[in-house]
Formats: structure tokens, C-alpha cells, sequence
């Protein structure tokens, strides 16, 4: 009898083993459901190599911040300041190498455009590190007031599009290969990174758990403050990939597209608790949601006004997945 | 770093006979108005488990912290192999072969068995000027802690926060060793166990014991030093009373010293 429920165990055990496995992985089958599913309902959406390429071009800028917010929700942080950095970024340097009448028009130069957009993501996404990680300021608080007041100091600075942009600046979101090629370069820099360096594990370990990781010897200040600034350096360029799809800096860049980046990183698998997830995952995360998206403009069903509806039950079915996922992990820790 | 140096069952300790591994000559610490510790003079020999007790605020805690680097002495001097050493920190302590295992243990929950061992000592290969973790060589390393050194076996894939207090204890003490050490500093390593986890985690202390290490743990459990240890010593507000072993002490002599500092009838 003993050994019948010792094997019972072990079947559950090995059970709830594989499902765990199977969840913290599940992005990518449902990718392939999905687009299993799109090419039997709304077969146009996927047809051509051009149409896909559209889709994934689109897709640039917010995956850049899905990778960005990743990267900090590893931490155990998080940033919502990060589509109101890619906003004031673009828009500040827009107005500097810009010639349209309300931009300074400073240089022309496209490198110093480069150079200033980084600058920008970089130093704002310092500064909220040096408060998080140094002061002690709740992240949410932190980058929630930096959202308004970047979001609010893009606006004073310009309501016009900034136009008249050098046509390298704008180069290298406006080729699609290329701006694909940027994104994809960042995810598979970045999976290296947090898988074989130090510094990668370091973040997860402060995800995990802060004081931990600090009694181990880790400068947990120091990852945060790094973590914020990749965030804003990402975030910065995805501004400047925003500027190259459009071909000008549209007046409200950046507004609305944290919610997306969250959304794209949960749904690829990343913990809002810190310490759990790939940024690969994520990757599937941008491409889930802009497949969808890019279905539901070709569907002839489902209207415009309701793709919103439709993008949160995406979420929202993700989210249930996830949660599945902590209960089996809570179940199997019971049994321990 | 290979199994080999991290390994020093076959070697000779490198202390003469007669020097002992960690002597504290006078050791004095003062935090503001309070003596914490006062004129401790102490000497812990190589190969054994030595065990600290005494009651809250007894001083043992600042003890165990001078050794481990985390506070300086006011006053004294502490030798390591019979020189005079000062540790300005952990890493000080850490440097000269000393490594702690705190009370909390310091895992990471939602890393894996050997991530979390080699947290802070990755092996690394380098590619160009890039030093990468080399995640083949933490695996080997890790299942040879586990299987040599503590003689267990763990999947070492599978997230710490899935084990039992008492594996958990020894995953920490596995990361003690990833660090190639003499000696451990263990803080209260069996608190909040259970008897047979409180047995494992004493069968492998022993283990370690044999295979060259010196082991200090920090206790409350009488039980525990009487079980363990090969010399107690019993700290009384922030004085050595007395170095005893379980053979001079029963349980009712060492309550007397921790609660009056004196053996009593």
C-alpha cells in the first residue's frame, strides 16, 4: 500500500514537474497556436514575406521597451517611466538636429542626434536608479513621477511634430530590415548577457531576493542603478526607432506604451516578482501581441474599436496561465 | 578553481601541531556606551567544531562577526595560523579562507541548486576581454560539493526554494565551500529544524570535520553543542567564562554558566 501511494507521489511529483516546465515555456506553443490560428481565420495577415516583415517592423520600438521593462522587472523593479523617456528622448533631439520652425535646429548632424537620444535615455534612466538604488525611493513612486514630469517636459518642449530630420537620423527605424535587425541584435545581446555574465546573474539574484543577493557580496545598488540605465538607454532608442517608422517626431510619442511593454513582457513569461523569466521569452511576448494585433486590423469580424477589448483579454488569459503556474509551484512547495 | 584545491582531505594543515588555526588575544569591542565583548582571549584548534553559546546579547554574535570581518575589535588582536590578521570585511575574512554562513542562509529562492552555490564565485572562461560564465564547469563543481563534500545527492537544477530547511542549510553551506575555505562560521545552523534535518545537517558538519576543516557554530541549542561540539565555549555579557568540552559538561552545567555565568553546585 506504502509503496502503491509512494508511486502515486512520485507520478504526481513528476507531473506537476513537467507542467511547470511546460508553463514557464508556454509562450512559444501558444505563438505557434496562434499562428496556427491566424493562418486559418485571417490567412492575409501572415500571407506575404512583406506582410510579416510589416508586422515585425511595427513591432521595433515596443519591443525594445518590452525588453527594457523585462530587464528591470528581473530586478525585482520596475519602470513605468520608460515610453515617457522614449517620448522626451525623441522629442528633445528631435528639436535639436530638426529644421521644422519650432525645432532650434541646432546641428544637422545625425551622429550628434545618436549620440544626444542615448545621452538623454541614459542620464534619466541613471537618476532613477541612483533613487531607487542608493535613496530608497519606491520604484513604483519613482519612475510613476518621472513618467509625469518626462511625459510633462516633452509636452512644454513641443505639441507640433519636430520635422525636417537628417535622413541618416531617421535611417535606422525607417528600413525595415534593419530596424528588425537592431531589435533582434538587443534580445539575443541581452539573453547572453543575463545568462553568461555576472553582472546577468547578478540581477536575477536581486530579483530573487535583495538581501540576499547583498550578503553574498553582490552591490545590489549598483545592479539597480545599471538596470535603470539600460532601461532608459533601450527605451531612448526605441524613440528613435519610433522617429524612423514615422519619419518625423510625432507629438505624442511614447504616450501609452508602457502598458504594452508590461503587457508584452508578462505574457512572455517574465515575473512581476523579480528574479524569473528570459528575455527570449519576452521576445515572444512582442511577437505575440503584434500577430494579434496585426489579425485583428485584417479581421473582418472584430472591428477597430474593439482590438483594445480583444489586447486585454490577451493579457488577462496570459495572466490566469501564470497564475496556474504559481499555484502548481505553491503545490509542489506544500509537499516539501 | 578546481576540486582539487577545493578539496583538503589529503592535505597537511598547513598550522604547526602546537599553533592553533584562530587565536583572539584581548579581543575588546564597544558600541557606543556598551562593552559587547571585553578581554576575550580564545583558541580554536584546527579539525575541530568549535561552538559558541550563550544567551541573547551574550556577545557571541560580535564574536562570530570579528572573525568573519563584518566588525573590527576595539580593542585586541586576532592571529589566523598564528598570524596577526585585521579584517576590515567579509571578503578580508573570505581572502584568508574564512567564509560564514548566516542564520537567514542567503539563497535566492528562485535560483538553481548550483547558481545559487556559485553566486559570487562563477567559474569563467574568457572570449576576447569577456570573462563568461563558464555554466559546464559550475555544474560539475557544484555536483562534486554536493556529492563529495557533503556527500548528498541534489538536483542540482532544481530551484532552492524547493528544498527542506535542512538540504537548504547545506546548499548553503555548499556555497561556504565553493570558496574553497579552513574554516566555516556557522550561524545558529539548526534553528527552526527538525530532528532528522537537525541530524543531516550534524552528520555532515562531522564530514567536513574529517576532511580537514575547522568549524565554528554559533548556537542556543545546548542540545546541539553537547552533540556536536568538541569544544564550547560559553560567553556571559560579553566575558569567556569558560572553554569546556561535552565531556566536562552536561546540559544542567551549561544552562548554569549561560544564565549565571557560573557552573553552579
Amino acid at each position: 500500500m506504502s509503496t502503491q501511494q509512494g508511486a502515486l507521489d512520485r507520478l504526481l511529483a513528476d507531473t506537476d514537474n513537467l507542467l511547470l516546465t511546460l508553463l514557464e515555456n508556454m509562450i512559444w506553443p501558444i505563438l505557434l497556436l496562434v499562428i496556427i490560428a491566424i493562418f486559418i481565420a485571417v490567412p492575409q495577415t501572415l500571407s506575404t514575406f512583406n506582410s510579416i516583415q510589416l508586422i515585425l517592423w511595427g513591432g521595433v520600438p515596443i519591443g525594445l521597451l518590452v525588453l527594457a521593462e523585462s530587464i528591470c522587472l528581473l530586478s525585482g523593479h520596475f519602470d513605468l517611466s520608460i515610453g515617457a523617456i522614449a517620448g522626451l528622448s525623441g522629442m528633445l533631439t528631435g528639436m535639436v538636429v530638426g529644421t521644422c520652425p519650432a525645432c532650434w535646429g541646432v546641428s544637422h548632424n545625425a551622429f550628434v542626434g545618436f549620440g544626444l537620444i542615448v545621452l538623454i535615455g541614459l542620464a534619466i534612466g541613471v537618476f532613477n536608479g541612483y533613487m531607487v538604488g542608493v535613496v530608497g525611493i519606491n520604484p513604483f513612486l519613482q519612475t510613476l513621477s518621472f513618467l509625469i514630469i518626462v511625459q510633462g517636459a516633452r509636452t512644454a518642449l513641443n505639441t507640433q511634430p519636430a520635422t525636417g530630420l537628417p535622413s541618416l537620423y531617421i535611417f535606422p527605424g525607417s528600413k525595415p530590415k534593419v530596424a528588425i535587425g537592431i531589435m533582434l541584435v538587443a534580445f539575443v545581446l541581452f539573453g547572453l548577457v543575463m545568462r553568461y555574465t555576472r553582472f546577468g546573474q547578478a540581477v536575477y539574484a536581486t530579483g530573487s531576493d535583495e538581501r540576499s543577493a547583498r550578503e553574498v557580496g553582490i552591490s545590489t545598488s549598483r545592479v539597480i542603478i545599471a538596470v535603470y540605465a539600460i532601461s532608459g538607454v533601450l527605451s531612448a532608442i526605441a524613440g528613435l526607432m519610433i522617429t524612423g517608422f514615422t519619419g518625423i517626431v510625432p507629438p505624442l510619442i511614447g504616450d501609452g506604451l508602457v502598458f504594452q511593454a508590461f503587457a508584452g513582457a508578462v505574457i512572455g513569461g517574465i515575473s512581476l516578482f523579480g528574479g524569473r523569466g528570459k528575455v527570449t521569452g519576452a521576445l515572444g511576448g512582442v511577437i505575440l501581441i503584434q500577430v494579434i494585433q496585426s489579425a485583428l486590423n485584417n479581421s473582418t469580424v472584430i472591428g477597430a474599436t474593439q482590438i483594445q477589448m480583444i489586447n486585454g483579454i490577451v493579457l488577462f488569459v496570459a495572466i490566469l496561465l501564470y497564475s496556474t503556474q504559481e499555484s502548481i509551484r505553491s503545490r509542489i512547495l506544500a509537499s516539501t | 578553481m578546481s576540486i582539487e584545491d577545493a578539496n583538503p582531505t589529503t592535505e597537511t594543515p598547513e598550522t604547526s601541531a602546537d599553533e592553533a588555526k584562530i587565536r583572539v588575544e584581548g579581543v575588546r569591542k564597544v558600541f557606543g556606551r556598551i562593552v559587547a565583548l571585553d578581554d576575550i582571549d580564545l583558541e580554536i584548534e584546527s579539525n575541530q567544531i568549535f561552538a559558541l553559546i550563550g544567551d541573547n546579547g551574550a556577545g557571541k554574535s560580535t564574536l562570530m562577526n570579528i572573525l568573519s570581518g563584518v566588525h573590527e575589535p576595539t580593542a585586541g588582536q586576532v592571529y589566523y595560523d598564528g598570524d596577526p590578521v585585521q579584517f576590515n570585511n567579509p571578503s578580508d575574512a573570505r581572502d584568508r579562507g574564512i567564509e560564514t554562513v548566516y542564520q537567514d542562509l542567503a539563497l535566492m529562492n528562485d535560483l538553481d541548486v548550483a547558481t545559487n552555490i556559485f553566486m559570487g564565485s562563477f567559474p569563467t572562461r574568457s572570449l576576447g576581454p569577456l570573462k563568461l560564465i563558464d555554466w559546464g564547469e559550475t555544474y560539475d563543481l557544484a555536483e562534486r560539493i554536493i556529492q563529495e563534500k557533503l556527500d548528498r545527492d541534489l538536483n542540482l537544477e532544481t530551484e532552492v526554494e524547493f528544498f527542506s530547511g535542512g538540504e537548504r542549510q547545506l546548499i548553503a553551506v555548499g556555497r561556504a565551500l565553493a570558496f574553497d575555505p579552513d574554516v566555516i562560521i556557522l550561524d545558529e545552523p539548526t534553528s527552526a529544524l527538525s530532528v532528522d534535518a537537525t541530524n543531516l545537517v550534524h552528520e555532515t558538519l562531522r564530514n567536513l570535520r574529517e576532511q580537514g576543516l575547522t568549524i565554528i557554530i554559533v548556537s542556543h541549542s545546548m542540545e546541539d553543542v553537547l552533540d556536536l561540539a568538541d569544544q564550547i565555549g560559553i560567553l556571559y555579557h560579553g566575558e569567556l567564562v569558560e572553554v569546556t568540552t561535552p565531556d566536562d559538561a552536561d546540559l544542567e552545567t551549561l544552562t548554569n554558566l549561560i544564565v549565571t555565568g557560573q557552573r553552579g553546585d
